[in-house]
């Protein structure tokens, strides 16, 4: 039944994982379903020889029967392997996204691992929450370490007049250069009015 | 332990400090974060998970709010206030640094740990219980996946998910810099049983395993 | 470590500034500082110091060490010598990096200075290297790191400690199979004697 040697799908799935490009590629439902097969298979023939030696006595076939049960071992490994890598993949989409997953993503998991990024979601948040004294704390932010309260931010489109938390108030011409509050000008960043200036 | 502290721009009265009992050691808020700093440095660069520093973290948490709090009244713009403010910023980072660190080992080395933890009497477990706990629920999502999607179809003497092979086990003789805080004598640093006095200040390239109880006792730091 | 972190680590440095404003002293968790008297030098953290030069502050008063002939002998002597020799302050890649890029007009020959500090980085760098190769080549694992500040360790990190992982997962390998075959042998090949003092006298 087999040309090609045991295990090779297996293998081939971990190959392909470790090859892709994608944070997640599709998950490979058919490949892990000829898997499952395989090793029924495989296994099924080990039982019936199984029987067949104790039948007999002919202890000619123990080397197949070791065989075969290494290739369902190795099967299981490969097939392990390459849901857990997965796995591994998924829960960074918690620490990049959030929560949520974003729906071009979404499309590539299957419903189990849906389930595990919502459950690690949850495990991972209420663990954040234990820490102190029931305020909690995120560690999904500030992966670096501080640099600044203020940035330096060059003005890329003429605004005008703007005015700081504690009433001072700037002028944003173009071109012109400032050491602000990060907090209070980060809008003014994703607007493409002011850009930080990186040393 | 509690905080002997100097807060006194904050206004921070000093009534808790007078409540306590003399058995009560004092340690400064400078000290706290003194230890968090070494703890989180050494695990940053160890390869097995360390004690959790529960009691050094929760008196830098609590210090943490007592000035979020008492910051609220000052002028945002004030150069106290942005001072006090990126300092914590600081410590804060150095806390979840600390954290995600032992999340990460967790995570990779979920059973390894939880069996060595289970080995461990209550006086020198490693991890915090919100930390066990996160661990036992860890390893559970990623067992119950295996079993949903693949081990369920497989015939029974293939479905286990406690097998050696399956468990990822820190290198322990990984090597990672050193440096003694302490003189030590005769430390062994080679497989020919080769031995060292270690000079307080002096660095060193070596296994881990091999000064895993100077880390530990505090004799040296990894850096 | 990252660079970044590395950087975190040294901005805790205390260093001198000159404020341009009055102001009492100020309990911050790792330590007090203040007060501050408009002209008059005072300590603070380096990540503070960079923070009041950008908004105009004070002035940064350089570490004695950033100094021009200071650095040439420093660099003389670690041309000179085969082993790594002490540098004036653990951060001092940090340090100089953050001072020259935030506040160059309070140092005097700023650029000269910067040009001193990148030779001494190169030389010991190249030292490192040359030392590793060593290193790996002899049967070593372990080795006294003395006089390398943490920012130079880190640079050869993690290929260095990566790769004596490698060559002691091969020397057990290989103790292991020799034990299988002589039982008392004692041409081991483990050791590390004389193979530990590449980096440091």
């Amino acid at each position: 039944m087999w040309e090609k040697q045991y295990a090779e799908k297996a293998f081939d799935l971990i190959k392909e994982l470790e090859r892709s490009n994608e944070s997640i590629p599709e998950f490979q439902d058919e490949e892990v379903r000829q898997i499952l097969e395989e090793v029924k298979a495989i296994y099924e023939e080990n039982v019936a020889q199984a029987a067949t030696i104790s039948n007999s006595g002919d202890k000619t076939l123990w080397p197949l029967l070791n065989y075969r049960h290494a290739a369902l071992q190795r099967n299981k490994r490969c097939l392990l392997a390459y849901l857990y890598e997965r796995l591994r993949r998924i829960r960074c989409l918690r620490w990049e996204y959030g929560p949520v997953i974003p729906p071009e993503i979404k499309a590539n998991l299957c419903e189990p691992e849906i389930n595990y990024f919502n459950n690690y979601s949850k495990s991972l948040a209420s663990y954040m929450l234990s820490i102190g004294d029931g305020e909690g704390i995120d560690l999904t932010t500030d992966l670096r370490p501080p640099k600044a309260l203020y940035v330096e931010v060059r003005c890329i489109e003429e605004y005008g007049k703007f005015e700081l938390e504690d009433g001072e108030v700037i002028n944003l011409t173009k071109n012109s250069q400032h050491y602000l509050p990060r907090q209070q000008i980060e809008a003014l960043i994703r607007q493409g009015i002011l850009e930080h200036i990186v040393q | 332990m509690s905080l002997a502290d100097v807060r006194d721009d904050l206004n921070i009265s000093d009534e808790d400090d007078q409540n306590l009992s003399d058995e009560e050691e004092l340690i400064t808020a400078q000290k706290v974060l003194e230890n968090l700093e070494n703890a989180w440095l050494n695990e940053q660069n160890c390869p097995d998970i360390l004690p959790h520093q529960t009691e050094m973290l929760e008196l830098m948490l609590g210090q943490i709010s007592h000035m979020d709090e008492n910051m609220k009244s000052l002028d945002k713009n004030d150069f106290r206030f942005i001072a006090h403010k990126m300092e914590l910023e600081r410590v804060r980072y150095i806390i979840t640094s600390y954290l995600r660190t032992r999340l990460k080992k967790i995570e990779k080395f979920t059973k390894h740990i939880l069996i060595e933890e289970d080995s461990r009497d209550d006086e020198h477990k490693r991890l915090s219980e919100e930390e066990t706990q996160y661990a036992r629920e860890f390893h559970q999502g990623i067992c119950s996946h295996f079993n949903q999607v693949a081990l369920q179809y497989m015939p029974p003497n293939l479905q286990g998910t406690d097998e050696k092979q399956m468990i990822v086990r820190p290198n322990l003789l990984s090597h990672i810099y050193l440096k003694a805080k302490k003189d030590v004598a005769s430390v062994v640093v080679g497989a020919d049983d080769e031995e060292v006095d270690l000079v307080a200040g002096s660095q060193h390239i070596i296994p881990y395993q091999l000064i895993s109880d100077l880390v530990l006792s505090g004799k040296a730091q990894l850096i | 470590m990252e660079p970044c972190e590395l950087e975190f680590i040294g901005e805790n440095t205390i260093i001198g500034v000159i404020p341009n404003f009055t102001m009492d002293p100020i309990h911050l968790i790792s330590g007090s500082i203040g007060p501050f008297r408009a002209g008059l030098p005072v300590h603070v953290p380096l990540w503070l110091a960079i923070h009041m030069k950008k908004q105009q502050k004070c002035r940064i008063v350089p570490p004695e060490w950033m100094e021009v002939d200071l650095l040439e002998e420093i660099r003389e002597e670690e041309k000179r010598s085969k082993f790594f020799t002490k540098m004036p302050d653990e951060h001092y890649m940090v340090i100089s990096k953050l001072i020259l890029c935030n506040a160059a007009d309070d140092v005097p020959s700023a650029e000269e200075i910067r040009t001193k500090i990148k030779d001494i980085f190169d030389i010991r760098d190249a030292k490192l290297r040359t030392s590793i190769k060593t290193f790996l080549q002899g049967s070593g694992t372990y080795a006294k790191l003395d006089n390398l500040t943490q920012f130079e360790i880190h640079t050869v990190r993690p290929l260095l400690p990566h790769a004596l992982d490698h060559i002691a997962r091969y020397q057990r390998a290989a103790i292991a199979a020799e034990r299988r075959t002589t039982t008392m042998s004692n041409s081991g090949f483990a050791g590390s004697s004389g193979h530990n003092s590449f980096f440091s006298q």
